[in-house]
């Protein structure tokens, strides 16, 4: 009992100091702070896919479709729904009720079919989504999006607000970070704890039977259908919350968010970063976002880039940056990266 | 005394090919049945509709007392149909005990449980149910070996014990010393008997002797239809499935 | 009731090209157990072939330049990277494809650059023919007749020749085949060729008519997946008639409401999944064994 006390704060605090140094890395090697923030928050979102692909063992290729629609719910809950009383709470709430609704439906219809299936299914609910939202302007604005939102305050905090000047010498000074970074830091917090836990449950325990023989867990009594629905459900509101955080940040939303490379994205980061391991997600959104940033300034040719190593990766690495890392004997972080 | 397991008009076709046709079936609780038949006869199509595996065309499964036709396969396993695999279906990478207890959890938990999120409270006899059904396969020696590295008799000695650990009423065993040494056969039979002092049994099999010596009475499928029904006796007596199956055998009793 | 009749011939032709995308990947799937998410690509590729040949050899000739193109394109693939793909798990293959559709599409992109261009058109084929009480034009009726002699063709050497024989009981029964002497891995690759080919003929075939872009690939390939979905994956003429309903249904909802044009096709998938999620012919059983 002790040693898992010991365990979860050590995981804690480590996950907690690397994300306090995060941001302040990009003033070495080249980016912008707000970077940081972005790639927190499509990291949340590959998270979720990454419980549905590595653990669950299911492929959705319509992750989008959450993270937009639950970008576009957040926005129009504060533009629209409560213009003047919008609470960020609520509206965070409201994002990942309204996602999970979506994840129940699309999920039911396409669970019970064969895996193939699934991914093309998938695939093709999001771009129906995509369509629905371009064509419904006068919800959407269609092409053009929904602007001009401001988040709501937590209190009398606003988010947008810098934190308070303190030189940190080669790493910048503080207040290059505004109160976004550490807010979403701290929901990255939960929500890899909440990841790492729901692995290392038996709720965990019985999507990793299912992922490793199907079969035999219909026939030993496990509902797969159900279990997988449930995962599905788990990362569909994990990348609406994800959306619904951008879409408060940017101060924007648009059907960009909803398209089949938008989908692909989650799957490229994920696989970069390595499925399966509860860091990969992140990393590999950090890698992938932080190369798109620099190298895209100098070459029009990043995408093409981006889709070879992702290529690459698929065949000489298949357990990504992080798996790879973490079987390998020099650096054995597997304990604390890896969770089985 | 009613039937455990009936079926009714029960048919299952492939394209254009009649795997079963039209097969009325019934079970009583505590028997020991064989069913038996040349290759290509329809037994494991069999089995594998009444698990659940592949759904009938026509007819219907009565399991006590309840229409189970249209039922998924995971909720026939709590209703107590516990099928064992004719390869042995397994889940390789975990231990021994792990595959039984997976089957037990399910068996305690139910076909979904989202509260397994926090820790069963259930433990404790989750892994009695396990170790139990490892006991009377007598594979509790191995119970930390990895499944995958098992020699084949001993993975179908285990695809029975996950079977077992479901709690069954009835048990399907699909040619369970299908590739087994004498030795293991012969092991095999003791546990078969014994299992079937306890529940309900339905057995493919070939092996003549051990079929002959083992059952409470045999159904005999041919080309999909039910051929004879009857006590072992009854079975060796009549003509017909001698001419299509036995082919003279005149064993012991 | 004219623009019906026009609504009903464009629909149709969609519905065949997205027939003849889904049979091709239909086939490959059945043979290669290959879910080809770079099957959009290889269209994507015929397409430019013809935008880029059509001035210079003519639009007839870039055609069948666009099936001699994507063949060596596969057969590259294949030796590169497929093979090593063909034996592993659909998530895996799946993720290559939709990576080699990543690459493939942005090549196309940095060469072609990102706008939408069209292909140059015979003259012979830019009038418009009389039909009844309609004017159709011309090249729409040459896609639509190619097409179908296409699927003829397809269809007849499934079913009219050895080949087609092995091919069919390779979708069965791939290790019986190798066991029975027919040189399953051969028959494969001439398989993978041959759907690489029919897409990008299609792509080649259909560009003058829906222009060019580096996208193209996905905008026609995921209604060919709702096809597949519809119609059942293995089943020749679930393609076919999923394909022209699809086709037909997003052509009339043109007519009455626009802007639902697009999503109807993901509603009718969604309804089918509802009531007979195996698909209108699916062979369900079939599939669960692959």
């Amino acid at each position: 009992m002790r040693e898992r006390v010991f365990a979860e704060a050590r995981f804690l605090i480590l996950t907690a100091l690397g994300l306090a140094v995060f941001p302040f890395l990009f003033n070495l090697v080249g980016g912008y702070s707000g970077l940081a923030t972005q790639i927190l928050m499509v990291g949340i979102a590959a998270t979720g896919f990454n419980l549905l692909l590595g653990y669950a063992g299911v492929l959705s290729y319509g992750h989008a479709m959450f993270y937009g629609i639950g970008g576009y719910a957040a926005a129009l809950m504060v533009l629209k729904f409560m213009p003047t009383t919008a609470n960020l709470w609520l509206t965070l709430l409201f994002a990942i009720v309204v996602v999970a609704i979506q994840a129940l439906l699309i999920g039911a219809l396409a669970i019970r079919t064969y895996g193939i299936y699934f991914a093309l299914i998938t695939l093709a609910f999001a771009q129906m989504f995509y369509f629905i939202m371009f064509e419904w302007r006068d919800l959407t604005n269609g092409d053009n999006g929904l602007n001009n939102i401001v988040p709501p305050p937590i209190g009398s905090l606003s988010l947008t607000a810098p934190l308070p000047q303190l030189n940190l010498g080669p790493f910048g000074d503080l207040s290059q970070i505004h109160y976004w970074y550490p807010f979403t830091a701290i929901i990255v917090l939960l929500v890899l704890w909440f990841s790492r836990f729901l692995v290392a449950s038996q709720f965990g325990e019985v999507l990793a039977a299912i992922r490793e023989n199907e079969e035999r867990s219909e026939f030993v009594g496990f509902s797969p259908a159900k279990y997988k629905l449930a995962a599905f459900v788990i990362s569909g509101m994990l990348a609406g919350l994800a959306g619904a955080l951008r879409a408060l940040y940017d101060g924007s939303v648009a059907v960009d968010t909803l398209t089949i490379e938008q989908s692909g994205n989650f799957v490229v980061y994920t696989i970069i970063g390595g499925v399966k391991t509860l860091f990969g997600p992140l990393i590999g959104s950090a890698l992938v976002m932080y190369l798109a940033n620099v190298v895209s300034a100098k070459t029009e040719a990043w995408r093409l880039i981006e889709g070879l190593i992702f290529v690459a990766v698929i065949v000489f690495l298949p357990g990504g940056v992080v798996g790879s890392f973490a079987r390998g004997s020099r650096f054995d972080f597997s304990r604390i990266l890896r969770l089985r | 005394m009613a039937a455990l397991l009936e079926t009714r008009g029960l048919t299952k076709r492939f394209g254009a090919f009649e795997a079963n046709k039209e097969i009325d079936f019934s079970v009583e609780p505590g028997e020991l049945r064989a069913v038996i038949g040349p290759n290509g006869a329809g037994k494991t199509t069999f089995f594998n509709v009444i698990a659940g595996t592949i759904p009938a065309n026509e007819g219907t499964i009565v399991f006590g007392g309840r229409d189970i036709t249209r039922l998924h396969g995971s909720k026939r396993v709590h209703l107590g149909i516990a099928k064992a695999f004719q390869t042995a279906n397994l889940y390789p990478d975990q231990t021994v005990m792990q595959n039984c207890r997976l089957a037990a959890l399910a068996s305690i938990q139910g076909e979904f449980s989202p509260q397994l999120i926090a820790r069963s409270k259930r433990l404790s006899e989750v892994d009695r149910i396990a170790s139990d059904a490892l006991e009377q396969l007598e594979l509790g020696g191995a119970a930390e070996a990895r499944a995958g590295d098992l020699s084949h008799g001993d993975k179908k000695l285990l695809d029975i014990a996950i079977a077992l650990a479901t709690r069954p009423q009835i048990l399907l065993l699909d040619e369970p010393v299908a590739g087994m040494s004498i030795e293991e056969s012969r092991k095999t039979d003791q546990l078969v008997r014994r299992l079937a002092q306890k529940i309900t049994v339905l057995i493919i099999e070939h092996d003549m002797d051990l079929i002959m010596g083992l059952s409470d009475s045999i159904t005999v499928l041919h080309q999909g239809r039910i051929l004879a029904q009857g006590t072992p006796a009854e079975i060796r007596a009549n003509q017909h499935v001698q001419e299509a199956y036995l082919g003279g055998y005149e064993g012991a009793v | 009731m004219e623009a019906v009749a026009i609504q009903l011939f464009d629909g149709t032709i969609r519905g065949l090209i997205y027939v003849a995308i889904a049979l091709s990947l239909t086939i490959i799937f059945g043979m290669l157990r290959l879910v080809n998410f770079a099957h959009g690509a290889f269209f994507a590729v015929g397409a430019y072939v013809a935008l880029l040949l059509a001035p210079k050899i003519g639009y007839y000739a870039s055609i069948p330049a666009a099936l001699i193109v994507l063949a060596i394109l596969a057969l590259l693939l294949d030796r590169i990277v497929l093979r090593l793909f063909y034996a592993k798990d659909p998530t895996s293959q799946i993720l290559v494809t939709f990576g080699i559709a990543l690459v493939i599409q942005e090549s196309l992109r940095l060469i072609f650059g990102g706008t939408t261009q069209t292909t140059q058109m015979p003259a012979s084929l830019m009038q418009s023919i009389p039909l009844g009480f309609i004017s159709y034009p011309a090249i729409r009726l040459f896609v639509a007749v190619s097409i179908i002699v296409l699927v003829g063709v397809v269809w007849w050497i499934l079913v009219g020749t050895n080949y087609g024989l092995i091919v069919r009981a390779g979708i069965r029964d791939r290790t019986m085949v190798a066991l029975l002497g027919g040189n399953v891995t051969v028959a494969s690759r001439v398989v993978l060729v041959v759907g690489a080919g029919i897409a990008g003929l299609v792509g080649a075939l259909s560009s003058p008519i829906f222009g060019v872009d580096p996208n193209v690939g996905f905008s026609f390939l995921v209604p060919a997946f709702v096809v597949v979905v519809i119609g059942g994956l293995g089943s020749f003429w679930g393609a076919v008639i999923a394909g022209i309903f699809i086709g037909i249904l997003q052509g009339l909802t043109t007519l009455v409401m626009p802007a639902a044009s697009d999503v109807v096709i993901y509603l009718a998938m969604a309804l089918i999944l509802l009531v007979r999620p195996q698909g209108l012919m699916g062979e369900s059983e079939l599939i669960r064994q692959a």
